[in-house]
């Protein structure tokens, strides 16, 4: 009776590995959207902050280009968040990175960082999700950050080139995970709001629109 | 030990399944583990194409499953323990399968996951198998 219970349970394994490996969900929403998810025409942006430099709160974002969940931030709540505070001129919203998820983090945000330098910082950084690839598989290459830095109106590519690899960004961005990590940052995204030139302060949320909003709304509040 | 303790001992260690996969399942469908973190790697694995099948989350297998084990643990009939061994020996063999895409093929672990495939379903499908020869 054992023995056929021990037959039955590796047959019955077997097939739920085999079930599992037909069945895995494949692909999904991994092919890229070409189009950028929002329009940041029209609003102010100074190096890393995007958003009228008038706004007394300051949402901070620590992220890894190559953070899946940091993909899903900009492409998914991103777009109603500049539309609802940025745009509106309520919230300017500052981007540090926190590259450690491996050396093209680093590279990716010595890019993003080379991109502020014109004052595109977060069209670039939003170009770079949509063609994420998997952690460390070798994806942020130089064509691809040509080609995306490429479809950006008004960014100076060769410069990006230039600057990305000058000895200030290069030392800002390898200095990047250390200075995150002094303020406490452990993941990515992480976020901070900065009332004014108060402290900024950790915001522990959700990554869901309703967390977002009350929290920026609470920063707002009189 | 006598059986007393190992009915006991394998209750707990259902339940920690419980746990484990009730967490995992609810982070599943939250999104509250939607977070890089500095050697953690969860959300690589729970967003991987191996932690659904069909669209069902491994991990609510895993809830069903000790589910179940725990079930046929509180029933104790002599069927009923046969049953809880045999359905541990699978989720020991699923578990070891887990831990191979893991390792191999996504090239991540997640702790959760980890402990579920190398601490609760091989220590569930001891106790569950020794409660079979006393």
């Amino acid at each position: 009776m054992v023995g056929l219970a021990f037959a039955v349970a590796i047959v019955t394994a077997l097939a739920l590995v085999g079930v599992a490996l037909v069945f895995r969900d494949n692909g999904s929403g991994t092919t890229p959207t070409t189009s950028p998810v929002v329009d940041l025409t029209g609003i102010p942006q100074e190096g890393t902050v995007l958003g009228r430099p008038s706004a007394n709160v300051t949402l901070i974002e620590y992220a890894d280009a190559q953070c899946p969940a940091c993909r899903f931030y900009t492409l998914e709540l991103f777009p109603s968040i500049t539309k609802e505070y940025i745009k509106t001129g309520k919230v300017k919203t500052d981007y540090r990175g926190f590259p450690f998820i491996g050396p093209d983090s680093i590279k990716a945000l010595r890019f993003i960082l080379a991109a502020g330098k014109q004052n595109r910082l977060w069209q670039l950084q939003e170009a770079l999700y949509r063609y994420q690839g998997g952690e460390n598989d070798g994806w942020v290459t130089d064509d691809l950050i040509r080609e995306r830095a490429s479809e950006i109106p008004g960014l100076d590519v060769d410069k990006l080139f230039a600057d990305a690899e000058s000895k200030e960004i290069t030392q800002a961005a390898q200095a990047a995970a250390g200075k995150a990590q002094a303020v406490g940052v452990r993941g990515t995204p992480t976020f901070f709001i900065k009332i004014g030139n108060k402290k900024p302060y950790y915001i522990q949320i959700r990554l869901d629109l309703a967390d977002m909003r009350a929290a920026l709304d609470d920063a707002l509040a009189p | 030990m006598n059986d007393r303790r190992l009915r006991l001992a394998a209750a707990l260690v259902a339940v920690a399944g419980v746990g484990v996969a009730g967490y995992l399942t609810w982070a599943h469908y939250t999104g509250a583990t939607i977070i890089c973190t500095t050697g953690g790697g969860c959300e690589t694995v729970q967003k991987s194409a191996y932690a659904t099948i069909a669209g069902v989350p491994v991990a609510v297998l895993g809830l069903v499953g000790y589910s179940v084990i725990l079930a046929l643990i509180a029933w104790d009939a002599p069927s009923a323990q046969l049953g809880a061994a045999t359905f541990a020996f699978v989720g020991l063999l699923f578990s070891g399968y887990l831990l191979i895409v893991q390792v191999f093929v996504i090239d991540a672990l997640c702790t959760w996951c980890v402990i579920n495939d190398v601490v609760i379903a091989p220590a569930l499908a001891v106790l569950t198998a020794i409660r079979l020869r006393s």
